[in-house]
């Protein structure tokens, strides 16, 4: 069979680098239960179920929530909740629009001949190849300069001023979405047998039948992971939304960069832990699926 | 990846999102404004507004200073009027105005320290106070209003003052730097932290050549560049965010920092001191601004008139200990928690001796010259 | 005129490829232009742009100024080259060092049993999912003075007696290539992983059988095979390293300052848009450059994109 496969080499440094992508996450968790408010150095878990919070110094000595004592004060922090349902919204609402209009390009990019065609195909790979630094400078130019222009003409004032907020954010996260959905489902596209197409035709249906149900449940999958993709890619964006969001529409990763900016309490590391867990159980319920799945075939 | 698989992950995630954005998108008020007090999460009970503001917006945008707000007085404000407070944080001026400036951001009111306070009047960025709305304003000592940089408070109000001075660990520090000039001993190098605020460096650094902080005359810039490119390989972190971290987890033992931060540490740990260069430390204050446009002035005047009340005011004294203007404030804190004023009155950090106040120097703004200080950071920095 | 457009195939395809089109024109290609045209102008002294046509500022990246503070006439600082070269060996010092941690890794999980194949891979994806900003904190903890690793390093050395000063490690450029291959890693095992998989096991046998040893089998069949997903890893390494500003902010103190670093600085602290507009069109244009190069050579990886 194959040589290398238990060569120790290979299983002790795949194991090291396992290691080494786990430990910082791990310290995560563990500070997550400090008892010492500054941080800096692991006073011990935070004892004791009572009535009340007593901070003595900067320790922690005992809490209503026990050792969840952070996670309690995490609960009640308003500001992480809104952030977090930002997150979400941002995330969903270009989703499914890059989704669409990325699916779109897609059958026409490969399926049509126009004039733009290479210049589309072109334009789809610059978001991909230039640092997000530079797209999210340039898109903050543009809603600059275009708002102060827009305001002005219209005498727009007050709340009805365009300004930087949710939407530019939405606007933006779709820019750098599309192309990677575009491109996933041409990839899909690419390997399409165009024969079942030809055969629904022959049997009498019309265009839009056969899209209906021939080509669009064969191209699902490749839309779905497109999807997936511009989902991950919104919820975990940093540069382009530190550029153009504005009051109120903070988002998660934006709010812990904040929290990092002020005296760093385990709150944050709770942060870190409710997320780390969170996403663990979305894999963990994803690998049960697929496990059933491949039971079920 | 399957596709059912897919869409039962979708399902979930859209079911998490409804419950999180039922959560976190309404009100951010949680308690209802019935009668009684209101309290906050951390037990303080929120003071009445006197006098009441009437308020049509529902919603504040402020644009502040990390580290410098206790959170009760921003919760008492959503709790007593109900209004959403939108709340983003900068750590330098120049960042501040860079945001402001380029448009499209939708801020009622902003922090300025004092000399950027000229440039964007001239700018056209800020609106004039009807002070005839803000009783309040009395409450703060004749010393600080009135100010070169805004005669007649036209465009702002105080806020909180402070010096830039020296801080120690004289624990870990044998010799006790006294000046300005003592920071640039090669026996500091690699142990100091230093607030990320260009005008403050390039002052000090003028300051130990015997040139004024804000001179304008190209030659005496240039030598201030190049004694700065010295100092700068020495510095270990640029911090103005939280530069009292770096102090108390002791990955810096000494260095430059605001009285605020010098003052937290010190009360984490006494063996952090402050000291006063004898060249002098640079004096500041923060200001209250309203933006040219700002689409919830009479929020933001609610704002202003409620934080200035003593009664809500003190909570810089017990949480973010500067110096403080607001007579109501002290007295209110004289009067109910000596122990919170006391701290404050007797540490030569928050009340500056008065030969050291003599001694300071203000930084002002300098029109034209401010392009060859931006340079002269951008290089140093940059090495 | 349904009827028309059912014919015209062409305008089909435009149509179905507009909403995109907008997008990208929209919001790439014309924040691009607006860049480049704001690169060629000046600063005024409150820092706002003059809409005019110089090369200043692309000089200036050069090193050669004619607007020196001394008075004189012309001056070389070679600062900003500096940065760009610090840049391009960060990322290249991170991407090598991505490449010699991922492909152990992703061997590893390509040769191991199908069946738990899928387990590794998601234990690889997990901190991937982990918001960014949280790992680079992560670090923080764990490399700061009194942190994990100055503790854990000092029990040991009390453990034998061996006296101990506590390693500097947070706030150096050291920290920040640590910070970098940590924030990167998962980017590159993916494709590496996806190419190795491909890989059928018949050409291991063939090579066996014709008495290769491992070693050359893996430099001849293993090692080639797998260049699509080293290539596609490489372009997600090297050109977000390139870009990056957080890390350094974060791990470097503010004192580790890459071409990131100074577009944001030009733009927040320094207020000129002009100078950090063409720094941006610079850094683009390189990774550009780079990106083509390294396609031309070894291909563009385009079946890895699926990862």
């Amino acid at each position: 069979m194959n040589p290398h496969r238990r060569h120790p080499f290979i299983l002790s440094s795949a194991m090291l680098v396992y290691v080494f992508l786990y430990a910082p996450i791990l310290v995560l968790i563990l500070f997550s239960f400090n008892a010492s408010r500054a941080n800096i150095t692991f006073e011990g878990f935070v004892p004791k179920f009572t009535d009340r919070v007593v901070m003595d110094g900067s320790l922690v000595k005992s809490s209503p929530c026990g050792p969840f004592h952070w996670f309690c004060e995490l609960s009640k922090n308003q500001d992480v909740l809104e952030a977090a349902g930002n997150t979400l919204t941002i995330a969903f609402t270009s989703t499914i629009i890059s989704t669409i209009i990325g699916t779109m390009a897609a059958l026409a990019l490969q399926r049509y001949t126009f004039r733009l065609k290479p210049f589309s195909q072109l334009s789809l790979y610059i978001p991909i190849v230039i640092p997000e630094i530079v797209m999210g400078i340039g898109i903050l130019t543009l809603f600059s300069q275009l708002f102060g222009v827009l305001n002005g003409a219209l005498g727009l004032t007050g709340d009805s001023r365009l300004s930087l907020g949710l939407g530019t954010v939405i606007v933006s996260h779709i820019a750098f979405s599309v192309p990677f959905v575009t491109l996933v489902v041409q990839a899909r596209l690419q390997g399409f047998d165009k024969s079942f197409e030809e055969a629904a035709m022959d049997l009498g249906a019309n265009e839009w039948t056969t899209f209906r149900r021939v080509t669009f449940p064969m191209i699902v999958p490749g839309i779905l992971s497109g999807g997936l993709l511009a989902f991950t890619l919104s919820l975990d964006d940093f540069v382009i939304t530190f550029f153009t969001n504005g009051p109120g529409s903070t988002t998660l990763p934006i709010y812990v960069y904040g929290l990092l900016r002020r005296i760093i309490t385990p709150q944050v590391n709770a942060l870190s832990t409710v997320w780390i867990l969170t996403v663990f159980a979305a894999v963990l319920l994803l690998q049960l699926l697929q496990n059933r799945e491949q039971k079920q075939n | 990846m399957s596709k059912s698989n897919v869409s039962k992950l979708l399902a979930l995630f859209a079911i998490a999102s409804m419950v999180l954005t039922a959560c976190g998108g309404g009100t951010t008020a949680t308690e209802s404004p019935a009668a009684g007090a209101k309290v906050t999460s951390t037990g303080f009970v929120c003071p009445e507004p006197s006098p009441r503001v009437e308020v049509t917006s529902t919603e504040l945008n402020i644009f502040v200073w990390t580290e410098y707000f206790p959170q009760d007085m921003l919760d008492c404000f959503e709790l007593v009027y109900g209004i959403a407070l939108n709340r983003d944080e900068y750590s330098s001026n120049e960042e501040m105005y860079a945001k402001v400036s380029a448009g499209g951001s939708a801020y009622d009111l902003v922090q300025p320290t004092d000399y950027i306070i000229g440039l964007m009047i001239r700018q056209e960025l800020l609106q004039e106070l009807d002070n005839s709305k803000m009783p309040n304003l009395g409450n703060f000592d004749a010393g600080w209003m009135n100010q070169d940089f805004d005669p007649g408070n036209k465009y702002s109000v105080p806020y909180l003052g402070g010096t830039d001075a020296i801080v120690v660990n004289t624990d870990t520090v044998e010799n006790i730097p006294q000046s300005w000039a003592d920071l640039w001993k090669p026996e500091y190098a690699g142990r100091m932290v230093f607030i990320d605020d260009s005008r403050a460096v390039i002052g000090l650094t003028l300051l130990t050549l015997g040139y004024d902080v804000n001179t304008t005359d190209p030659a005496q810039l240039e030598e201030a560049k190049a004694k700065l490119a010295e100092l700068v390989p020495n510095i270990k972190v640029f911090d103005s965010d939280s530069p009292k971290t770096a102090l108390i987890a002791g990955d810096a033992d000494l260095g430059m920092v605001w009285t605020g931060e010098a003052f937290i540490a010190n009360q984490e740990n006494p063996a952090i001191q402050y000291i006063y260069p004898t060249e002098g430390p640079i004096l500041w204050q923060d200001n209250w601004v309203m933006l040219t446009g700002a689409a919830h002035a009479d929020a933001a005047y609610a704002w202003l008139n409620y934080t200035m009340q003593g009664d809500v005011f003190w909570l810089t004294i017990r949480d973010f200990q500067y110096t403080n203007p607001n007579t109501a404030a002290l007295e209110y804190a004289k009067a109910n928690y000596p122990d919170v004023y006391n701290a404050y009155a007797d540490s030569p950090i928050t009340n500056p001796p008065a030969e050291a106040v003599a001694n300071g120097h203000g930084i002002k703004d300098v029109g034209d010259a401010t392009p060859l200080y931006d340079n002269i950071w951008v290089e140093v920095k940059g090495e | 005129m349904l009827q028309r457009l059912r014919e015209n195939k062409p305008a089909q395809g435009t149509l179905l490829a507009a909403p995109t089109l907008l997008w990208m024109i929209g919001l790439l290609i014309i924040p691009l232009l607006l860049t480049s045209v704001i690169s060629f102008g000046r600063r005024s002294p409150d820092g706002d742009v003059i809409f005019t046509f110089t090369l200043d500022n692309y000089t200036r990246l050069l090193g050669y100024s004619t607007d020196c503070d001394t008075g004189q006439a012309s001056c070389f600082n070679p600062l900003y080259m500096q940065i760009l070269w610090r840049s391009l060996t960060l990322a290249f010092n991170t991407t090598v060092l991505v490449i010699a941690l991922a492909y152990p890794l992703a061997y590893f999980i390509a040769r191991a049993h199908p069946k738990r194949r899928n387990t590794f891979l998601f234990l690889v994806l997990i901190p991937l999912w982990t918001n960014f900003v949280i790992r680079v904190y992560a670090w923080m903890m764990l490399l700061r003075t009194q942190g994990v690793i100055n503790l854990v390093l000092g029990w040991l050395a009390g453990l034998i007696n061996v006296p101990f000063a506590p390693l500097e490690m947070l706030y150096t450029p050291g920290a920040v290539l640590v910070g970098m291959v940590y924030e990167f890693l998962p980017f590159m095992i993916l494709p590496i992983y996806t190419s190795l998989e491909k890989i059928d096991n018949s050409l291991y046998e063939a090579a066996a059988d014709l008495g290769a040893s491992a070693i050359k089998t893996f430099w001849r069949v293993t090692l080639p095979l797998s260049m699509p997903g080293v290539v596609a890893g490489t372009i997600l390494v090297f050109i977000p390293v390139m870009g990056t500003f957080i890390v350094s902010d974060i791990l470097g103190g503010r004192q580790v300052i890459l071409v990131g670093n100074l577009i944001q600085r030009q733009f927040l602290d320094a207020r000129d848009p002009t100078f950090g507009s063409a720094a941006s069109l610079i850094l683009m244009i390189m990774t550009l450059i780079v990106t083509y190069f390294y396609t031309r050579k070894f291909g563009f990886g385009e079946e890895i994109v699926a990862a």
